[in-house]
């Protein structure tokens, strides 16, 4: 047996053992994306390196065996600095988007690549779940929306931007009841003032964690703005009820015609666990909820919403005035995590926003490649006028028309999953100009974006070891190599038997599978 | 397709059907057709057990296999550090316009030439250098292209055509060169001058008269030297002006009459270029390389080059006479292996490849493993642009190196050992053939050598264009038939090399001063040199030096040695700035820092490093952040692309100061190439990673204000082209040569009128500022 010491930490490992092994039976994790379970060695991305305490020396742990006395440092300041920039070298150089740039727009956040995939395969109550994940709103929305969405869109440098807004509405109008069931019942209470589209949406998106929710508004009915400002010719009422009324289903209770005071408040905050304000522009009401503020609105946390009253939070309007109705709904979902980690008694952070790889603006040799997975077609507008929606029809062929910019990889890309760790610069090294993307998508079951590979070798050691006739291989050398099937034979050749277990175990979205998951 | 690859079998039968062999047959393809046709590499997959992964991943990691046809002619452009510095890349730029070559391509449209870059030539005092097949421009300017490729056909197919020839057509048979340092003028060389003037006009020779600066015999002056074309330079001492006559008929008139007045006093096997004023260009031979610079004031040890420019490189017989193969003799006769090793450690030597391994204890822990196999690796794998010490001793002195295996096999019990060879060293390979040959028939290899018992063969490999093949895993690798990717170590070489067996690497030179050591004692060796860094080094001496060459020095020798006695000084009256030591790995020693001692220790407390050997000075006429760029570019080009800080790293840092030297340099740059250069340091995974920021890292640390300048607009030499404007001063006498030799037309024909520049069309190609008879183009 070996004995050494990580984190100054004496381990005992079987003679053999590398670095990194070692740090793993004791529990510390070591970063990596060169390394594959199956295969030797290849010390290629550099993220794994520790320190030597001996010499000072950083050494990658995947190719160095742990020996007798070794003193190893897996997670100081330097080591932490190495990874990183080793990670932004690699985002130099990999060229593609983890989310796409619409969903990256979108105040809210919705997953509208999902959305549209769903459309476009007719599964229009699925993409009506997609949307209320994130927006409880739909078919509001999609009435009222200025659509930041579609001003990413990068069919947008191809042609027209994919209808985003008129597709949220169909799916909105199309989609029916609550297709999303709120979690098991809690003990938790929570008040929601104001029943405006923050409002609403914080309701929605607490009751669906299973908290009770009294919703107050001073108003009869709920809606806020959306039932004052804006025409009837645009938000027919009889939208805003069916959606507002699919909302209070979940087990909303409001309370309709109900003015809070200062008195009214406190009160509230007795009674229950948590308070969310989201009653509109500050006034003479608000103000005495002593709540710290400025003359624009509340001052809360910028991440979690929170008040300077630790179980009050406070979004929309009431923070500061604005007429994009998708920022308050997207809060309202927001402050529900917020609120969700208050009540768990964990650190209240709200929801992060995870790294997103970004290459920027596509370019025309690149329309040709985003095309190869989208319909030519032009941008659709609705046969019978803007006032009626999209037919099925019309939106299936609308949703065709998005390029799937979302990376295949978004939920397991060891690199995403890094450079969030790490917290790494994409644009540190933004040096000179980027890379064309091109996108291989001859293969049955598998897609290859080269731009995103970051040249680990795994695909090339896999195919070798099992034996596939032509297999991976490297061409070219240094900065510019890249993976290919030898000969330029189609990805079919090179990628058999082996297809399925290379797309697994590439550590980024460069090889992945043609649907977002992989077949069964 | 099957059929018509018989050519193909038979190499598959030579060379054998393993990965092993892949190298080889890929270089015996590409002799066929002078590519690597795709059909051809289909073919030998399906024929042997190699894979098509294997195949196309080898083919495409060396630069010596091309993909696609080349032209029938290969103009190979030399950008090494000698040459890049007399503007090479000019040069470069000229040619592509010569032959109207769109981005991506090297060949032109008439499929006739292809361009290349290579990164040395080794004929680095001819610089810049290209080469057009197999003859040799030297001095070539960016306005003469037109010139070397006329001048080069109309040598087509001329079976024995004059070697040495101006552009013009007209023959030199030689040229004398007369001392004009202050001492040399002093003494009379004026005079001399005069006299030598008035032979060679009434005697009709066709002999080049030159100049040159201090040679640093100041004792010895005045000196007149005398180079024919064939056969050796003279030099001569302390010449009268009576005695001018009788020395230039010895040499120029037919022989018979030797008149033999003269005191020959040193073989001076070198070309001096001090000054150019050519007309035309210059051509020599293949052949033609760089020789040893003679020793003067007695600075030089001959060790590894023992018996310059007399020894005959394939004589065994003259070999011997000179004391060649003596040492195994005595080896054989009194030395047990244990006590060679001891005797080698006792020496003191150290690793002449760079890194200063002491070369005894390599020998020790390779002798002390286990296995019956282990295996002996010459590495001759130079690739740097500006070193080809390795080449010189391979090509001039191949029984030395031979002699330092045998030594070192015996030694450690090796019976198997390779000379690993660049294919770009045509004549090392076939020289070292030839002398193993010899040697296998005069029992200086084969089985029983010399009676002792021992057995030893020794193969070559050549290598294929990878300049990280120098590092010895990815060389080991190579050999094995892979890509020439390195390894993490441990396990060492030493412990598990070459297929997996013990094997000893050692450089080329450390191999050729081996014989040496066991002839004369270990102690004679380490006499030489300093405590912990004894015996010579070798260095390939260039630049702006008067007097370059390939110089054998013990070690410790100051730069200020090296720089002004040996290399004569800065040429053209400059002023000496600083010297880039050890080549891309290296680092800038600046001129105030002339007294480091030339040593390992010493050199890498400067930033600087051994490294191979190439030692380059730099006027001040020179940019030391495009001298970063382009060592930087370099490796960047060379990094085989394994770990993400090198493959990345180096890319980036190019990036930063090609954007630097372009004038698009901003606030932050220089402080971000100095974290990033650090962490290429620290990260990268093998000795070319680690070392490939050092010339950042040392003009950053002497020459700050040279980047800050360009960050702010001025580059202060004037050669970062992104940085400067050309126009016309005053002193215009309106002769139309700079609108004539402009290549773009950015100057407009006025005849006597002051010229103007159009410095929307101008791509600084520096042909005005060469022609202008009254300097005035200014460059700003």
């Amino acid at each position: 047996m070996i004995k050494l010491k990580i984190n100054n930490r004496e381990i005992q490992v079987e003679e053999g053992t590398s670095v990194m092994k070692a740090a793993q039976q004791a529990g510390i994790d070591v970063p990596n994306l060169c390394w594959h379970d199956e295969l030797e060695h290849f010390t290629s991305c550099m993220l794994c390196l520790v320190k030597d305490g001996r010499n000072g020396k950083l050494i990658p742990s995947c190719s160095i065996e742990a020996t007798n006395g070794m003193d190893v440092i897996t997670d100081d300041d330097e080591v932490a600095e190495a990874r990183k920039t080793a990670l932004e070298l690699l985002l130099s150089e990999h060229v593609g988007d983890c989310e796409a740039p619409c969903q990256v727009a979108c105040p809210a956040h919705m997953n509208i690549p999902l959305m549209n995939r769903l459309i476009a395969a007719g599964k229009f109550d699925e993409s009506l779940e997609a949307v209320k994940r994130d927006i409880a709103l739909p078919a509001v929305l999609g009435r009222i929306c200025p659509a930041p969405c579609e001003g990413a869109c990068h069919r947008k440098t191809v042609d027209e931007p994919v209808s985003i807004c008129m597709l949220k509405r169909f799916v909105g109008d199309k989609g029916t009841g609550n297709v999303i069931a709120p979690a098991e019942e809690t003990e938790y209470k929570v008040a929601v003032i104001g029943a405006g589209p923050a409002g609403l949406a914080a309701a929605y998106y607490l009751r669906l964690r299973g908290i009770k929710v009294t919703l107050f508004d001073k108003a009869d009915k709920a809606g806020g703005q959306l039932r004052t400002e804006i025409s009837s010719d645009i938000l027919p009422p009889d939208v805003l009820d069916k959606e507002i009324a699919a909302i209070l289903q979940t087990g909303v209770n409001f309370q309709g015609g109900k003015s809070i005071d200062a008195e009214m408040f406190a009160e509230i905050r007795k009674e229950f666990n948590a308070v969310v304000v989201a009653s509109g522009t500050i006034g003479d009401e608000s103000s005495g909820f002593g709540l710290k503020a400025t003359p624009k609105g509340f001052v809360v946390d910028k991440n979690s919403y929170q008040t300077s009253i630790e179980n009050v939070f406070a979004i929309g309007n009431a923070l500061r005035t604005s007429r994009l109705a998708v920022r308050s709904v997207g809060q309202g979902k927001e402050v529900a995590f917020s609120v969700w980690q208050y009540l768990c008694g964990q650190p209240v952070k709200g929801e992060s926003r995870i790294f997103n790889s970004r290459f920027g603006k596509l370019v025309s040799e690149e329309f040709s490649e985003f095309m190869k997975e989208s319909a030519p077609a032009k941008r659709n507008y609705p046969d019978a006028g803007g006032d009626h929606g999209f037919s099925a029809e019309e939106a299936v062929a609308e949703a065709k028309r998005c390029l799937h910019c979302d990376c295949r990889a978004i939920d397991d890309c060891k690199l995403r999953i890094y450079s969030d760790r790490y917290q790494a610069d994409q644009k540190r090294f933004k040096t000179s100009e980027r890379r064309k993307i091109t996108k291989l998508t001859t293969h049955s079951t598998l897609v290859y974006e080269p731009q995103k590979c970051i040249k680990c070798g795994i695909c090339v050691r896999l195919t070798e070891k099992e034996g596939e006739k032509f297999g991976f291989t490297y061409v070219g050398r240094g900065f510019d190599v890249e993976m290919g099937v030898p000969f330029n034979e189609e990805l079919e050749q090179g990628l058999t038997e082996t297809a399925e277990k290379v797309a697994k175990s590439c550590p980024t979205g460069a090889i992945s599978f043609k649907t977002t998951c992989p077949p069964e | 397709m099957t059929s018509n690859f018989q050519n193909i079998d038979r190499i598959i039968q030579e060379k054998g059907a393993e990965k092993k062999s892949l190298i080889p047959i890929l270089q015996a393809i590409q002799h066929e057709y002078n590519y690597l046709p795709e059909e051809a590499l289909k073919y030998l997959a399906e024929k042997t057990s190699i894979t098509p992964s294997e195949i196309v991943g080898v083919a495409s990691f060396y630069k010596q296999f091309r993909m696609q046809p080349a032209g029938k002619h290969l103009v190979k452009i030399c950008v090494g550090t000698a040459c890049h510095v007399k503007g090479a890349s000019l040069v470069h730029d000229a040619f592509r316009r010569h032959f109207n070559l769109p981005q991506g391509t090297d060949t032109d449209d008439t499929g006739e030439y292809t361009l290349e870059k290579v990164s040395c030539l080794g004929c680095c005092t001819l610089a810049p250098v290209v080469q057009v097949d197999d003859i040799t421009y030297g001095h070539v300017a960016p306005d003469q292209v037109d010139k070397v490729i006329a001048d080069f056909e109309s040598q087509q197919g001329k079976k024995g055509a004059k070697k040495f020839r101006k552009a013009d057509g007209t023959e030199i048979k030689g040229e004398i060169r007369i001392g004009l340092g202050s001492c040399c003028v002093a003494s009379g060389s004026g005079e001399i001058e005069q006299e030598v003037e008035s032979v060679v006009n009434r005697s009709g020779l066709r002999v080049k008269l030159k100049h040159v600066g201090c040679v640093g015999m100041c004792h010895q002056v005045p000196l007149v030297e005398v180079v024919p074309n064939e056969g050796e330079p003279t030099l001569y001492a302390k010449v009268k002006p009576e005695d001018v006559k009788r020395i230039i008929e010895s040499h120029f008139e037919p022989p018979g009459i030797l008149s033999k007045i003269k005191s020959r006093l040193f073989h001076f096997a070198e070309e001096i270029q001090t000054d150019r004023n050519w007309d035309g260009v210059q051509r020599y031979e293949i052949s033609m390389r760089e020789k040893p610079v003679a020793s003067f004031l007695g600075n030089q040890i001959p060790i590894a080059t023992e018996y310059r420019g007399i020894i005959n490189p394939l004589d065994i017989e003259d070999y011997q006479r000179r004391g060649g193969f003596s040492s195994l003799k005595k080896m054989f006769e009194m030395l047990s292996p244990d006590q060679v090793v001891e005797e080698v450690k006792k020496s003191g030597i150290r690793g002449r490849g760079g890194a200063g391994f002491p070369t005894g204890v390599k020998w020790e822990f390779v002798k002390k493993e286990k296995s019956e196999v282990k295996y002996l690796i010459c590495n001759g794998d130079e690739g740097d642009p500006g070193a080809f010490m390795d080449r010189m001793l391979l090509e001039s002195y191949p029984y030395r190196v031979i002699e330092g295996m045998i030594i070192a096999a015996y030694a450690v019990g090796i019976h198997h050992g390779y000379f690993y060879i660049r294919a770009e060293y045509p004549l090392a390979v076939k020289r070292v053939r030839k002398a193993l040959e010899i040697c296998r028939e005069n029992n200086f290899l084969g089985n029983d050598i010399m009676g002792s018992g021992f057995d030893l063969e020794l193969n070559i490999y050549e290598g294929a264009g990878a300049f990280v093949c120098g590092e010895e895993t990815a060389l080991i690798a190579s050999v094995e038939g892979s890509r020439g990717f390195p390894r993490i170590r441990p396990p060492f070489p030493a412990q598990k090399g070459l297929w997996g067996h013990p094997t000893l690497v050692n450089n080329t030179e450390t191999m050729a001063q081996i014989s040496y050591i066991i002839r004369e004692g270990a102690e004679k060796f380490s006499g030489i040199g300093t405590h912990g860094n004894t015996g010579t080094k070798v260095f390939a001496l260039a630049g702006k030096v008067a007097r370059g060459g390939l110089i054998e020095v013990p070690m410790g020798i100051t730069i200020h040695e090296v720089v002004e006695v040996i290399g004569g000084g800065i040429a053209n009256g400059k002023k000496f700035k600083a010297v880039q030591i050890g080549g891309p790995s290296g680092g800038c020693i600046p001129a105030e820092y002339a007294d480091t001692p030339i040593d390992y220790e010493s050199l890498t407390a400067m930033g600087a490093m051994m490294g191979s050997g190439g030692l380059v000075v730099l006027d001040e006429t020179d940019c030391m952040v495009d001298m970063a760029r382009f060592f930087l570019s370099f490796t960047q080009d060379e990094s085989c692309g394994k770990c993400t800080f090198c493959r990345v790293g180096t890319r980036r840092m190019l990036d930063i100061l090609e954007n630097i030297t372009a004038g698009k340099g901003k606030p932050g740059d220089i402080e971000e190439l100095e974290k990033l250069a650090e962490w290429t340091k620290k990260g990268s995974l093998c000795g070319l990673g680690k070392t490939a920021p050092n010339p950042v890292i040392s003009t950053l640390k002497y020459f700050r204000n040279e980047y800050e300048a360009h960050i702010n607009g001025v580059c202060p030499t004037g050669k970062c082209t992104g940085l400067i404007t050309y126009s016309v001063n005053d002193d215009c006498i309106g002769c139309t040569m700079c609108a004539q030799k402009c290549p773009v037309d950015a100057i407009p024909f006025t005849p006597h009128e002051k010229h103007s520049i159009d410095t929307g069309l101008c791509i600084k190609c520096d042909s005005c500022r060469a022609a202008c008879p009254v300097d005035a183009i200014d460059v700003k």
